[in-house]
């Protein structure tokens, strides 16, 4: 057995913090390639469950004007990794939606090359952790393109022991004239023992560009929770409430009932119409 | 024809100017334990200190560089001189003083300003501080504002400094936290009694003439329960073609109820390596405010750092980071959350200029015994040209539930509508940028002493002239 360095952070940090890179064997993996023709349109969803290969690399292409929107769920509780590179052409969009329910090791990396000009990224995250689940997501955002957008928004709900690292890098490279790239991350933290880290990254060496990062971490707000309280809700229902509420902006972006179905089953929220 | 100007060649007028050292003062170059036990007998350490002095030269010698932050291939630690002795012992009166080092301070304009607005000054001349005085009314409440090394030998603070030297900063932190353990020299050393407020602030001012060398002062401030201290740092070099090192290291203690505001300006010339360390240990309700401002220096490694050890401690770091041609400035700050109910704040903006790089770099870390902090930290930058660099990397890691952190970040450039207004009002466009740089700034500048936020204006302006076109 070999590790090898994955989820590495592109500008190393503090050491002491344990963020610049995971060690993982990833020694069996299987591939996937998904390609859009230029002016093409294509939706995919992929479930990574047990008893699959637990490392998967998923190269996907977006030619010039094509739009692909990739849904990936994982859902195992063996030790999964995943790599997925996107490289999109001129005016090309590509949306994820990525849903990570459970899971004792998860390593996930995202690494998008906005190269065409006007390309466009967009990406919904939602993480659902409890007792020792453990997730490790990089996403790399590299702007090399005229006028090209990325939108990420990752939102996460820990719960027990779990533990969650977000790396999001949104790396503006020189030429990318016009570039807009927006981070954003809430993490709501339900129990004393959990730990979140989140390290949003900024890389700009191009002048024309405008760049933001948010992220706001911890408990509920107390007025809000107050408020719910005094309409007469039970304090378990509102962090019920207020759990579902982190994830719903990612599971709204999945169009195929089925792929929701299983979401809603996975998470054990019943039928999606109750 | 629109006039082009540097940060380093503007700044250099005033700091850009040296006198010729005797070399015979010189330690060798390089870093063996002979030389070592050398700088601890021209210091008269007390036994315990030269074996200090060994271990972390040892430690030094084993310990890896750092796998993350700018390049420091350009500094050759075997060709800098680690000591330089002193031409004379340290004063109390500037009168006392070589003239040229007293003229040294006065172009820099330390005495007046101890005779105006402050309550005491250090004033280190390469190795060694050459003056520290503190005024009547200091020494009358019980403050202590002088060297580490009388104190050191005075049996009323020998204790204290022997359990606090390097405590906060053991030399195991990292490679230049060590090599500072072997080799540091001259810093102040400050002591405030319980329930003194000094309202008047102290300053220390470090100045390296002396070509190729390094400057190791180590400064360390205790604040007893409910006291109170203003400390500013001031610190900068003429310009050499050789690689001079500046490998500080500043340890505050401050008490109950204390309140510590340390303010430093950073404008060390463009040929430096600025790898310096400053921490902080806060205990119950007390409160570290940490004003930053870094304009010089070839590459800068600078964190300080916050322990936030008692309930409803607070730490503020506001900072300032202007990165222009040759320039490599790794800045930021590091908050750890030890107890309940503690506060921070980080504040920071940089600014990228003629190829600059600025790096903001942070941690916050909210442990599990920390439940009820809040922290919130806010970085802006700016990028002037593209040729320049601007990243920002922040970590923040949190172990507990019941806390609420808040992050936020921009990077961008002044938006052409912004320079429309302006000159629509009748500013001419390089006054309107000019406008707008210092405006982003402002939050900053007005935290730092006076005359430092005048001069950091100045330089703002001079900066952006021929900006444009």
């Amino acid at each position: 057995m070999e590790n090898t360095k994955l989820n590495i952070l592109p500008v190393p940090t503090f050491s002491s913090i344990g963020v610049n890179y995971v060690l993982r064997d990833v020694s069996e993996y299987e591939t996937e390639s998904i390609t859009v023709r230029e002016g093409g349109s294509n939706e995919a969803v992929r479930f990574f469950e047990d008893g699959q290969v637990p490392f998967h690399r998923t190269d996907v292409t977006v030619s010039a004007g094509g739009r692909l929107k990739l849904v990936q769920v994982f859902t195992a509780k063996q030790p999964t990794a995943s790599a997925l590179n996107v490289t999109l052409g001129d005016r090309a969009a590509f949306e994820l939606v990525q849903l990570y329910i459970g899971g004792s090791d998860t390593v996930s990396e995202i690494k998008t090359a906005l190269s065409g000009t006007g390309a466009e990224f967009r990406a919904e995250i939602g993480c659902a952790l409890s007792g020792r689940d453990n997730l490790d997501i990089n996403l790399i955002a590299d702007h090399t393109g005229l006028r090209t957008t990325s939108e990420i928004h990752i939102g996460a709900v820990l719960r027990g022991q779990a533990s969650k690292t977000f790396k999001g890098t949104i790396d503006f490279k020189k030429g990318a004239s016009g570039a807009k790239g927006n981070e954003r991350e809430d993490a709501l933290l339900l129990d004393s023992r959990v730990r979140n880290r989140t390290v949003p990254v900024i890389l700009c060496e191009e002048e024309d560009v405008e760049g933001n990062h948010g992220a706001t971490v911890g408990r509920l707000d107390g007025g809000q929770v107050f408020y719910l309280a005094s309409r007469g809700l039970p304090e378990e229902r509102i962090y019920e409430l207020a759990a579902r509420a982190k994830l719903s902006r990612a599971i709204g972006r999945v169009s195929d009932r089925e792929a929701v179905r299983r979401i809603y089953s996975a998470l054990g929220w019943g039928d999606e119409d109750e | 024809m629109k006039q082009k100007t540097q940060v380093g060649d503007i700044d250099r007028s005033l700091y850009d100017f040296r006198y010729e050292e005797d070399e015979a003062d010189f330690l060798e170059g390089g870093l063996t334990p002979e030389i070592v036990r050398e700088i601890s007998r021209e210091k008269n350490d007390p036994a315990w200190m030269l074996q200090f002095r060994l271990k972390a030269l040892e430690i030094f010698q084993r310990k890896p560089m750092t796998e993350w932050g700018a390049s420091v291939e350009g500094l050759d630690i075997d060709r800098i001189v680690t000591y330089i002795r002193p031409k004379s012992r340290m004063n109390t009166d500037w009168d006392n003083v070589p003239k040229d080092v007293r003229e040294t301070f006065e172009r820099l304009g330390i005495p007046q300003a101890e005779r105006e607005s402050l309550a005491g000054v250090g004033a280190q001349y390469d190795s060694e501080l050459v003056y520290h005085n503190v005024r009547k009314e200091a020494e009358d409440a019980g403050v202590v504002y002088t060297d580490l090394e009388s104190a050191m030998h005075d049996e009323r603070y020998a204790e204290m400094i022997r359990s606090h030297f390097m405590k906060l900063v053991p030399p195991t932190d990292h490679k230049f936290a060590a090599l500072h353990g072997a080799v540091w020299s001259g810093g102040s050393f400050v002591y405030v009694p319980e329930g003194v407020r000094l309202e008047i602030p102290l300053q220390s001012y470090f100045r390296l003439n002396a070509r190729g060398a390094g400057q190791f002062e180590h400064t360390l401030i205790i604040l007893e329960r409910n006291s109170y201290l203003h400390f500013i740092e001031g610190c900068s070099a003429p310009k050499y073609y050789e690689a001079g090192l500046h490998a500080g290291c500043v340890e505050l203690y401050v008490g109950e109820g204390a309140h510590l505001r340390y303010s430093t300006v950073e404008n060390w010339s463009k040929n430096m390596y600025n790898l310096n360390t400053k921490r902080a240990l806060v205990q119950k309700n007390g409160r570290i405010e940490w004003v930053s401002g870094s304009f010089g220096s070839h590459v800068s490694y600078l964190y300080p750092m916050s322990i936030l050890n008692g309930e409803k401690a607070s730490a503020e770091f506001t900072g300032i980071t202007f990165a222009g041609e040759g320039q490599d400035l790794d800045t930021g700050a590091k908050i750890v959350h030890n107890a309940p109910d503690t506060y921070s704040c980080i504040n920071t903006k940089s600014i990228s200029k003629s190829g600059g790089k600025s790096t903001f770099r942070s941690a916050v870390t909210v442990n599990e015994n920390a439940a009820g902090s809040k922290s919130t930290v806010s970085c802006e930058s700016l990028m002037l040209d593209s040729i320049s660099r601007s990243d920002t990397v922040p970590v923040i890691d949190v172990k507990t539930d019941k806390c609420d952190v808040g992050h936020e970040a921009k990077i961008g450039r002044i938006s052409d509508e912004a320079i429309f207004y302006l000159t629509s009002r009748g500013l001419s466009e390089e006054d309107a940028r000019a406008m707008i740089v210092r405006g982003f700034a402002e939050n900053v500048s007005k935290e730092l002493p006076l005359e430092y936020a005048v001069e950091m204006n100045n330089l703002i302006g001079l900066e952006m002239q021929g900006s444009i076109g």
